[in-house]
């Protein structure tokens, strides 16, 4: 039987199985039967895209343990999936795992007291530029990323760009994937608003788009997108409208700022039309606002990862049966230019362990662990990995698939400079977020607010 | 004082021996008293702290010790637009925050300094937003100041006073009216409490004479209460506005800093330095800036504890 | 001179009741979301403040499916121990500085102060250190041992207020008539402190049972963290908040100590302000 056969047999048994269990609702997804079908879809890899016959495994060191910090779960389907991974990692090498779960924004100062006492956990699962805050502390795992490379049909262009170090010249961080983040839409609102509901016709175009935002909200169904400090929405959404009109903060010299030009502008002026189509209050917006508004009806569309399709699905199914995801439309960049939270591993240089951490990471990452993990987070987070395009998640619900491709269409949040303590610390300066903030409310005119943020970039990249 | 005499027991004669007279001596038990307190401090604190302020003169980052420059962050401190924000919206914070506090806390424990049936549960009541944790307090007012779903919007709307959005969090002068209300909200606890404790130490003779004397409410209030609490209230007062000049919890949970900064305090504006953009040593200098009001507080309060 | 019961009202009843119903009115808020379904969540046409159909599942969450029970009984631990500590250390150091007077108490009661001039957020890395060496790490004695480099500046000054209306002329009374300073101290100037032994004291518990940024760092393993650490990492999932569990964890985590604090200050404090009357 060729290859192909078997897996659209899989295919189809699988999504029906999903489909059911999907409509059950979220917390009655039971284990067993996504691993059921999860055994079925173990080849997901299409032929030809990867290189099976590549090997590579470290020596784990005798009498190795290992305590990883990673982000706590956005669906509850994802920490004992992980779990099992390590439990049969432990099964394998012997090496016991010890895993600790923080709220996401917490990892970070746990990261950074390790790093400073030079003790704590061996892993750990951070975000953005994470890694570059304590590149010498960290080690180098060039050996492992260039093999997943190299097998799994190589990485998407951003993941370099945040696994690779300038200043130690080694990769730092092995990309785990992303939660992507989506326009979330109402179709019954856009059919009203006389657009075609279907994702593939949803606006490609920032022109397009507009016109969709205002006949929604002539209808009544105003749109909202988050101006506040909200670190998910807020950062995605302002960086994809600056980027979308060929404007970015700063250049490849990771030095010059270039936000001053006449394509901010224009990201601002289109961020001002789009302003008048949101509903009042979205200055003060945070990440979970915009998925209340939205599972209250009080919004048409917002941007947002899966989560509010997933809570529709558990508690508000008239919502969830109503409501679809597309990609965020192109401006005159013309090509993708969007920003999710990017994730990655990195190894503390005082494991004595260095090996089973090398080793562990490299697990999760192969086939048939990986994909596993990834169909067992529904959709919330996707592939760094080209190979692992076709895993069986996004073949299971279409509504999920405008998803699949959020590492493929990102750019890191340094655009054009590169991922570093700079970077770092403009992005939680939320030094875009409140430019667009400033523009769109009238706060401060276009003008003064590229001005106000172009000093404090200065300040940041100069010093 | 006969109930008094009859807790110490009759006629202790002073011990003559050695730790006797160490005991009685009031340089060497006082220092012996403050060891204690002294030992855990300069254990747990005393690197901690010389880290802290030496940190302020570096550029240390996260991740690199970082080497001397001297005055460099204050400077770039000071010539910071967020940063100058950040002091005016702390002194507004504190002042408005601390002086209601105040206000409303001392007039909660006069009503409550008496005998009324469901005394205790009222005691213990007034003491809830105090005790409940302020990450999780903290939730139910960003709930409470949603633009859409405010609860104060819902009545408000409901009796007819108010009509669309409040946009409790988005505007500017809005939001931090609506971090102090919860900040009051949330305080007036500890000055009940707190000055409850000294209204219950002074004596009804003292009242009773005032009574003799003419005085009305107000009276007895100025001419007794208040110079017999004042140093319990100038401690309480210090502590609070210290405690709320570094409020960090509330704020970040609700508005981050936001909108435009308008509710950045030394406190969140380290944090988001020092952790989050990883800049440490600026982070310590910010937090450095407290220490006039500090220096103040310590002024204020030694006059009045001090004070013969 | 009988006040009439409209004087009552007026001067007594309605500002207690409006302080009483400003200051219970998130706590009823938090009750109604903790029973309320989450498909009533975000619906705005239904009664903000009731529910037609509360249901016990956020609880049930709450208690059986996070690790609620160990992290209350460790807070619990945690604050009860730092507060020992730092209140003993206070009660001390409060007295000598304030009525001892010995050499240097003056340059000890400002320094003491100044330790707030650092804050925990930019304390808690070389403390970490501090910890790791210790081997303090993920143990609870961590923040029992570190909790009072904050509690007891403030007890210590909280302390020497209380002290300080007390009048001196009971201690010196007491002294002419042949007490040491020791049995000064335990008879006369503790007993009649208590009230603020016990303000003291519930504010160092609180402020330990709501600490969040060195229960986070110093703690690691689920089952050993803290109330307020525990329930953000497991009810805050990404940009979702489960705000029926969240709220539940709010009430079982005050009303409790609430209690246990109202049976306290019947139990010491009423009995005391009879014996001041002389």
């Amino acid at each position: 039987m060729h290859p192909e056969d078997r897996e659209n047999t899989a295919g189809g048994l699988t999504r029906r199985r999903f489909l059911q269990a999907g409509v059950a609702g979220l917390t009655g997804l039971a284990l067993s039967s996504v691993s059921g079908w999860l055994k079925q879809a173990a080849a997901q890899l299409p032929p030809g895209s990867y290189n099976p016959q590549l090997q590579l495994s470290f020596p784990v060191e005798p009498g190795a343990s290992l305590r990883i910090l990673r982000w706590s779960q956005f669906v509850s389907t994802d920490q004992p999936e992980y779990e099992r991974m390590a439990q049969q990692f432990t099964r394998r090498t012997g090496v016991p795992v010890r895993l600790e779960y923080e709220a996401w924004p917490d990892v970070q100062p746990k990261a950074a007291a390790a790093a400073n006492v030079g003790a704590g956990p061996d892993i750990v699962l951070g975000f953005f530029d994470e890694p570059h805050l304590w590149p010498d502390k960290l080690v180098p795992v060039t050996d492992l990323a260039e093999y997943l490379g190299r097998k799994y049909g190589g990485w998407f262009p951003v993941a370099p760009q945040y696994g690779y170090s300038n200043q130690v010249g080694q990769w730092i961080g092995v990309p785990i994937g992303a939660p992507g983040s989506c326009l979330n839409y109402r179709m019954s609102w856009v059919k009203e608003a006389g657009f075609d509901p279907d994702p593939a016709s949803f606006p490609k175009t920032t022109d397009e788009f507009l016109r969709l935002c205002r006949a929604l909200k002539t209808r009544g169904h105003p749109t909202g997108f988050a101006l506040g400090k909200a670190v998910g929405d807020a950062n995605s959404w302002c960086h994809w409208l600056l980027w979308t009109f060929g404007a970015h903060a700063v250049a490849p010299d990771n030095k010059t700022i270039t936000l001053n030009a006449p394509e901010t502008v224009n990201a601002l002026e289109y961020g001002r039309q789009l302003f008048e189509t949101m509903i009042p209050g979205v200055a003060g917006w945070l990440d979970p606002n915009n998925n209340r508004a939205f599972l209250a009806g009080e919004v048409a569309l917002t941007n947002n990862g899966i989560s509010i399709y997933f809570a529709a699905k558990n508690d508000f199914p008239e919502i969830a049966g109503d409501m679809n995801h597309a990609v965020y439309p192109q401006g005159s960049a013309g090509r993708p230019t969007e920003l999710h939270l990017f994730s990655q591993a990195y190894v503390f240089k005082y494991t004595k362990y260095p090996n089973a951490a090398k080793e562990f990471l490299r697990f999760t990452m192969e086939d048939p662990q990986y994909p596993r993990w990834i169909n067992a987070m529904l959709g919330y987070v996707s592939h760094p990995l080209r190979a692992f395009t076709n895993l069986a998640v996004w073949r299971s619900d279409p509504k999920a698939v405008p998803f699949r491709d959020a590492v493929a269409r990102m750019l890191p949040h340094s655009y054009q400079g590169t991922p570093g303590p700079k970077s770092a610390r403009a992005l939680s300066e939320f030094v875009i977020v409140d430019m667009v903030a400033d523009a769109l409310t009238g706060r401060r005119s276009v003008r003064e607010a590229i001005l106000a943020a172009e000093s404090r970039l200065k300040r940041i990249y100069e010093a | 004082m006969a109930g008094i005499e009859a807790t110490v027991p009759a006629r202790a004669r002073r011990p003559a021996d050695l730790i006797g007279r160490i005991l009685e001596n009031p340089h060497a038990l006082g220092v012996l008293m403050v060891t204690p307190a002294v030992l855990i401090l300069a254990i747990f604190l005393a690197y901690p702290f010389g880290l802290g302020v030496w940190l302020g003169f570096t550029n240390a980052t996260i991740g690199q010790a970082g080497h001397f420059v001297g005055l460099g962050n204050f400077r770039y401190l000071l010539g910071d637009s967020v940063f100058r924000l950040a002091v005016l919206n702390t002194i507004l914070y504190a002042a408005s925050a601390v002086v209601c506090k105040l206000l409303l806390g001392m007039l909660l424990a006069l009503l409550v300094n008496r005998e009324f049936r469901g005394k205790r549960i009222v005691r213990a009541i007034m003491l809830l937003p105090w005790i409940v944790p302020t990450s999780l307090s903290a939730l139910v007012f960003y709930w409470i100041y949603d633009p859409t779903f405010s609860v104060i919007t819902w009545a408000l709307r409901r009796i007819g006073l108010a009509h669309g959005f409040i946009n409790y969090l988005g505007d500017p002068n809005l939001a931090r009216a609506s971090l102090i209300a919860a900040n009051i909200w949330r305080g007036i606890p500890f000055f009940a409490i707190g000055l409850l404790a000294g209204l219950q130490t002074v004596s009804t003779t003292l009242y009773e004479a005032a009574e003799i004397d003419g005085a009305g409410p107000w009276q007895k209030f100025w001419f007794v209460t208040w110079p017999l609490l004042l140093p319990l209230t100038v401690v309480v007062t210090v502590f609070s506005t210290i405690m709320t000049v570094g409020d960090f919890q509330l704020i970040w949970i609700i508005t981050r800093g936001g909108p435009a900064n308008a509710t950045h305090l030394f406190g969140t504006l380290a944090y988001q330095r020092a952790i989050q953009g990883g800049f440490i040593g600026e982070g310590a200098a910010i937090s450095a800036f407290v220490l006039p009001v500090l220096v103040g507080a310590v002024l204020v309060s030694f006059h009045y504890l001090r004070r013969e | 001179m009988r006040r009439s019961a409209l004087t009552t009202a007026l001067t007594f009843t309605l500002p207690l009741g409006t302080f009483l119903g400003l200051l219970l009115f998130p706590f009823y808020w938090m009750l109604v979301t903790a029973v309320r379904p989450n498909k009533e969540l975000y619906n705005l046409s239904l009664n903000q403040l009731w529910t037609l159909h509360p249901t016990w599942q956020h609880f049930q969450k709450l208690l059986f499916a996070t690790h609620f029970a160990p992290w209350l009984g460790n807070t619990m631990v945690i604050a009860v121990g730092a507060t020992t500590v730092a209140l003993s250390c206070s009660v001390l150091a409060a007295y000598a500085v304030q009525r001892l007077r010995f050499r240097g108490s003056g340059v000890l009661g400002v320094a003491i102060f100044l330790s707030y001039l650092v804050p925990p957020v930019i304390l808690f890395i070389p403390l970490a250190r501090i910890i790791n060496e210790l081997g303090l790490w993920d143990r609870p004695a961590a923040l029992i041992l570190t909790y009072p480099t904050f509690l007891i500046p403030f007890a210590t000054w909280l302390l020497m207020g209380y002290f300080r209306s007390i009048p001196a002329e009971l201690e010196d009374c007491a002294r002419v008539d042949g007490a040491t300073r020791i049995q000064v101290l335990r008879h006369i100037t503790l007993p009649l402190a208590l009230p603020g032994i016990l303000s003291a004291l519930i504010f160092s518990f609180t402020l330990s049972w709501n600490e969040y940024l060195y229960a986070l760092v110093f703690l690691s393993s689920t089952g050993a963290k803290t109330i307020p650490v525990g329930l953000a990492t497991e009810l805050i999932t990404g940009d979702v908040f489960q705000w029926g569990p969240l709220m539940a964890g709010a009430l079982l985590g005050s009303v409790p100590v609430a209690l246990i604090y109202s049976f306290f200050v019947e139990h010491y404090v009423a009995g005391l302000t009879g014996a001041l009357k002389e």
